[in-house]
């Protein structure tokens, strides 16, 4: 998950992100204030290459036929065109002007396209933002952050501070740097010299938000070792079966010459390739089921659907197979011991009539 | 075609002169005779020249806390190219003493030479390797592996031996081809009847040309006529100089060795 997670915040190549002081992006409806004097300080900075300012607001349209009382709520986000990461263009062209937005691929879907007007206002509100003014639909894009359901849009910041009342202010803001410029370092320094507001970079978002899941991370752990743990019983269970049906012929391999060492080694392969063969359908219905889970944990609100809380790290399933092979293979050498140094003569005379 | 066993080629000498099965005419000669592993018997034969020699050996059981003596005092030889089939009552002691014999059982009291070794000097690892190398075992009940086929069975001690591959397959053909299974090689032990399994055992048993092959009950599970075919491979096998031992109940294949002795309550009878 944390792989996935960094990967989206950096998508657009912006390392660091400012918001409000005591809060992360939007965790909660705060905003920073002058922010246009803000990204000028930032910009002036040496390591600093762009700010990106974003605000967030819900904004309701009117949907269905025309004059229609029905409305759907949207997830609008102000941007500045030049200077964003919040979304990648499939389609039109950013908002280069007022009244112009971008949407996303639900509102697509309900059949808006390009150069279609919509009329967004803020909740509580009766009539359009600005009276008689329509935005057009200038592009259709695919919005890095949004969660399942959200009918995500953006336009230009200025107009969205100016429909929901919150002049020159940002949920937060997205800094890129130069190159060569650590991002921890550079975080350390702004938060010196912007108190006033909260900074972070991806790795610390990354940290953070694996610390909220600590708990999963967890519970996981525990399963796994509860899951080893099952496995070596199993393992050790049916090779003992197994073992124990065939004393007999054990003891007759020995008797004909067979030294314990080469019998305890073919069991013990026996155990390895019943742990490896179970081991690849275990990984397979893993998979399956760590598909499924994503879809399920994608759907809950406020989780962005890019984000992929379940990622195929080959290193990590070779560890997890390695793991069930030593598990497998150490529950195999017990029962395999045991048959190996059996009493030749009494076990013969126990099997034969 | 050949059809000798390429067994080891100690020399063969008249079974008339083996025929020693009057165990009690000689036993005291042989507990008289043990000087550092040799055994008198009229003239000078180092014990460890014999295919399989026992001294004056007993077997006791711990059961149930009480003794059980399942082999007492027993002696006896076997040379290369004799044929000896150990009869007696179920409980008599008869596949004790074949384990004994055998190496895989080791006496409380007394001796055993198995092939060239006397069986208390060696460590676990040797005794095993000697019973790959020099002894043949066949069970009652086969015991194969299901999931291999008939040569794939007869390769398992090659194998162990390390006999290379070619040479292995070669020489499971070559036996399978000997007890008459040449036309089943590919089959596994599940699709051939009990005769047929039990000369797959056979051919095991022979793979890495043994100095002498025991037997415990190896038609116990046959018919007549599988008995029959058992006994006449046995008799080739003899033939061409391996020494035998078998462990039986079954009278006709205890007439056809060239010598019996009977075992009762673990002593050798007459």
């Amino acid at each position: 998950m944390g792989r996935s997670f960094s990967e989206l915040l950096m998508a657009r190549g912006y390392a660091l992100r400012l918001s409000p002081r005591g809060t992360l992006p939007l965790d909660t409806r705060a905003t920073v204030r002058d922010v246009e004097a803000l990204r000028a300080s930032l910009l002036s900075r040496p390591g600093v290459a762009g700010v990106a300012p974003t605000l967030a607001g819900n904004l309701l349209i009117p949907f269905g036929d025309a004059g229609a009382d029905e409305t759907v709520r949207v997830f609008a986000l102000g941007i500045d065109p030049d200077e964003q990461g919040v979304y990648e263009l499939l389609e039109g062209r950013d908002p280069q002007a007022d009244l112009e937005v971008v949407i996303g691929g639900e509102l697509a879907a309900a059949g808006l396209t390009v150069g279609d007007p919509i009329r967004p206002r803020r909740p509580g509100t009766f009539a359009p933002g600005r009276a008689g003014d329509a935005f057009r639909v200038v592009g259709i894009a695919r919005f890095l952050y949004a969660s399942s359901g959200e009918r995500p849009i953006a336009m230009a910041l200025s107009e969205l501070q100016r429909l929901t009342d919150r002049p020159d202010a940002a949920s937060f803001l997205m800094v890129r740097l130069r190159p060569g410029v650590v991002p921890v370092d550079a975080a350390e320094r702004l938060r010196t010299a912007y108190p006033g507001v909260e900074v972070a970079s991806v790795g610390e978002l990354v940290e953070r938000a694996e610390a909220r899941l600590s708990y999963f991370r967890q519970l996981a752990l525990v399963l796994g070792v509860v899951s080893l743990f099952v496995a070596v019983l199993l393992v050790g269970t049916l090779m003992s079966v197994a073992i124990n049906e065939r004393y007999g012929g054990i003891a007759a391999l020995r008797a004909i010459g067979f030294p314990r060492r080469s019998l305890v080694k073919a069991l013990a392969g026996e155990g390895l390739v019943l742990c490896a063969v179970a081991g690849l359908i275990g990984l397979g219905l893993g998979l399956v089921v760590a598909q499924y889970l994503n879809g399920v944990l994608s759907d809950f609100p406020g989780l962005p659907l890019a984000v992929r809380f379940f990622v195929l790290e080959p290193g990590d399933l070779a560890t997890g197979y390695l793991a069930l092979l030593i598990a497998g293979l150490l529950a195999t050498l017990v029962p395999a011991w045991r048959a190996a140094s059996l009493d030749i003569a009494q076990t013969l005379h126990r099997e034969e009539p | 075609m050949n059809r000798s066993l390429p067994v080891p080629t100690a020399a063969r000498a008249p079974r008339g002169e083996h025929a020693r099965g009057d165990a009690a005419s000689h036993a005291g000669a042989l507990v008289r005779g043990v000087v550092g592993g040799t055994v008198d018997y009229g003239r000078r034969l180092p014990a460890a020249e014999a295919a399989v020699a026992a001294v004056d050996v007993h077997r006791t059981y711990r059961q149930q806390a009480s003794d059980v003596q399942a082999v007492r005092g027993v002696s006896l030889s076997v040379e290369p190219g004799d044929f000896l089939a150990i009869t007696g009552a179920s409980g008599s002691g008869k596949s004790t003493l074949l384990h004994l014999l055998g190496g895989l059982d080791t006496p409380t009291h007394g001796e055993v030479f198995l092939a060239g070794a006397r069986v208390r000097d060696l460590s676990e690892a040797e005794l095993a390797r000697h019973r790959l190398m020099k002894v043949g075992f066949v069970f009652q009940r086969f015991h194969l592996l299901s999931m291999l086929s008939a040569r794939e069975n007869v390769e398992l001690p090659l194998s162990e031996a390390g006999v290379p591959r070619r040479e292995r397959r070669q020489r499971a053909e070559w036996l399978l081809e000997r007890v008459g299974l040449a036309h089943r090689l590919a089959h596994r032990p599940g699709e051939l009847s009990g005769g047929e399994r039990q000369r797959v055992a056979v051919a095991r048993a022979l793979a890495n040309g043994p100095r002498v092959l025991l037997a415990d009950e190896p038609t116990g599970e046959l018919d007549r006529a599988n008995s029959a075919a058992i006994l006449e491979l046995f008799t080739s096998l003899n033939a061409d100089g391996l020494a035998l031992i078998v462990a039986t109940h079954d009278m006709h294949l205890a007439e056809g060795a060239g010598r019996c002795l009977e075992l009762v309550d673990g002593r050798l009878n007459g």
